[in-house]
């Protein structure tokens, strides 16, 4: 069985603009995969390529084996798209949006109806059925989003920041209906700013900045790169220029700070008992440590700030320059969320 | 996967029509209240104080010509707003991102803006026949037949419309400015006996022309022109306007980036 996506060196120019540059990636059947970027990397442009609102300029492209142009039917047939603009036709009311849009998958109207019903009870606005998408609120909007591409029992669901701006009740709800749905065997690709979104979710995660893929690997894989922080609290207040001499290769820095003593390595629970044990051997009183595991969110503001963003860059360390992140791409910018970490925030 | 009888065809079919039937007030009234005023002033004001024109009443003359006006009018008209208004909200995504192949979402927006373009056509005749009883179809088979052709030309051309316009304005440009001309110039309201030199020579090239007297053929038996020649030219055209907005369509005009 082919992969549920597979791009190889995949290029997207807008004139001198370079949205996708060489993007290689493959997302497995079944899986819950993460697309993490900051504004502007292209994941957006990746996805309009794969459901034909996006012409490739270079590279191919296939979902489940079909090349998303000479088998752009049985591509797009294979793809529930929850796009991040609302796209919805206001002429009819929702419950028939959802009746066009699988019959044009070539689902009989009388089915088309009953799916058109269960996918609009399973996100919770059933009882709007008969009212058009201009009169939701914006929360029961997003929740259409995710309905219509639910309607066609898509074999890969692409939801491209599917809770941008909606509250922590209804995040919490789509989170359950996607994860139910990756249960029943259906590929997610989701696209998020919400590091702890990809986090909880995604068994595998793409970094992409500039058009091209940074690093993939598992939510913990990615945390493994970076240091956690192992705090041991003492008795009383230190002195902050003795800092103690640890012998471990593992650490990273020590510093002191009042009554804690503040170990950077790159597996604090690993390190914990042989600090413990040097600083009593030193006459320090540790009575409390804290460990603080590196975050998915800290890795990735790392890789998207690396050089030129591949992922050799990545994995040697890259030379520290800041990454322009072109792209002839239009993105919502969360920023400003309140709710949950924003990539957006911390990669600026 | 999808042909023009296939489910998806049907739906994007169906769905086009459920559009303009929905809107009674938008779709029927204003063709109606145009052309109760056409006959009206035209037809018996003015029609009383104008002879006979190629052996019928002005009346009855300037009805097949009115036909084909509101047929065309509305054919394009839905097309190029459908096609563009979907862009404008992305809504039009729908369809796209749907395995639908690209010959199936023509035949969708031709079929149902042609069909809009009939049923006003043929309401347009029902308004005129209140105001002169025409007792029967000269030729019959060429009134429909040229109605159905010249609907579907200008629904597939309402099709290009559609894509081609970045703005509600060109919309506008496109049937006010360009096809209105040509229909008032195309003998709606006089014979092309009426005209001589230059005037004539540019009648002839009004492809307008044709389709009036094909459809007065139809209705009155008079024309100005030869009707078979006119109706093979047609055909000709629609099969070509109809090729390029699958061309269209596949090269992602106006749809994709």
């Amino acid at each position: 069985m082919p992969p549920a996506i597979r791009v190889e060196g995949l290029e997207k120019d807008y004139g001198d603009v370079q949205a996708l540059d060489g993007l290689d990636l493959t997302v497995p059947e079944g899986s819950f995969f993460g697309l993490l970027g900051p504004n502007g990397a292209g994941k957006t442009t990746f996805i309009n390529v794969l459901v034909g609102l996006v012409r490739k300029t270079g590279g191919e492209a296939a979902v489940f084996g079909n090349d998303v142009e000479d088998d752009y039917q049985g591509a797009r047939d294979a793809i529930g798209l929850a796009p991040q603009e609302f796209n919805v036709d206001r002429f009819f009311p929702i419950k028939e949006v959802l009746v066009h849009k699988a019959g044009y998958h070539g689902v009989p109207e009388s089915e088309a109806k009953e799916r058109a019903a269960e996918a609009l009870k399973r996100v919770g606005i059933y009882d709007k059925r008969d009212v058009r998408f201009d009169w939701l609120s914006g929360g029961m909007k997003r929740r259409f989003m995710l309905a219509r591409a639910l309607v066609t029992d898509p074999d890969l669901l692409i939801l491209d920041e599917p809770t941008a701006g909606v509250d922590v009740e209804l995040r919490h709800d789509l989170w359950e209906v996607i994860t139910d749905l990756n249960d029943e065997g259906t590929t997610i690709l989701l696209t998020t700013h919400y590091i702890e979104e990809a986090e909880r979710l995604c068994d595998e995660v793409a970094i992409i900045d500039s058009g091209r893929k940074v690093t993939v690997a598992t939510p913990d894989e990615l945390t493994e790169k970076g240091s956690d922080t192992l705090t041991v609290y003492c008795e009383s207040a230190l002195d902050a220029d003795a800092v103690p001499d640890l012998d471990d290769e593992r650490i990273e820095s020590v510093s002191v700070d009042g009554d804690a003593i503040r170990v950077r390595a790159s597996s604090a629970s690993e390190v914990a008992p042989a600090v413990l044990r040097q600083l009593e051997a030193e006459g320090y009183t540790p009575i409390d440590i804290d460990i603080e595991r590196t975050s998915l969110e800290e890795v990735f503001v790392d890789l998207t700030r690396r050089g030129d963003g591949s992922e050799d860059d990545a994995n040697d360390g890259g030379n520290g320059a800041g990454s322009d992140g072109a792209s002839g791409e239009s993105e919502t910018d969360d920023g400003d969320e309140t709710d949950g970490r924003v990539v957006a925030e911390a990669s600026r | 996967m999808s042909s023009v009888f296939s489910t998806g065809t049907k739906t994007l079919t169906k769905r086009e029509i459920l559009r303009f039937l929905r809107r009674p007030w938008n779709t029927f009234l204003p063709p109606f209240i145009t052309n109760v005023l056409y006959f009206s002033v035209f037809g018996v004001i003015l029609g009383a104080r104008i002879r006979e024109i190629d052996g019928v009443p002005y009346i009855q003359f300037i009805l097949p010509g009115l036909v084909v006006l509101g047929a065309i009018g509305n054919a394009f008209e839905n097309a190029s707003f459908s096609i563009f208004h979907g862009r404008w909200n992305e809504y039009i995504h729908e369809p796209l991102t749907s395995p639908l192949s690209y010959r199936s979402m023509v035949f969708s927006y031709v079929a149902s803006s042609a069909l809009r373009g009939i049923i006003i056509g043929v309401l347009i005749a029902l308004i005129g026949a209140f105001f002169t009883p025409v007792h029967s179809l000269a030729h019959p088979v060429y009134a429909v037949v040229f109605l159905l052709v010249i609907a579907t030309l200008f629904a597939g051309l309402g099709v290009i419309g559609g894509l081609v316009a970045e703005d509600f304005d060109h919309l506008t440009v496109l049937n006010q400015f360009i096809l209105r001309p040509l229909v008032f110039f195309g003998g709606v309201f006089y014979s092309l006996d009426a005209l001589s030199g230059a005037a004539l020579t540019a009648s002839y090239l009004n492809p307008m022309v044709y389709m009036v007297n094909g459809v007065r053929y139809g209705v009155l038996g008079v024309s100005d022109i030869p009707v078979n020649e006119a109706l093979g030219v047609l055909v000709a055209l629609t099969v070509v306007v109809l090729a390029l907005d699958v061309a269209m369509f596949k090269r992602g005009y106006g749809l994709t980036d």
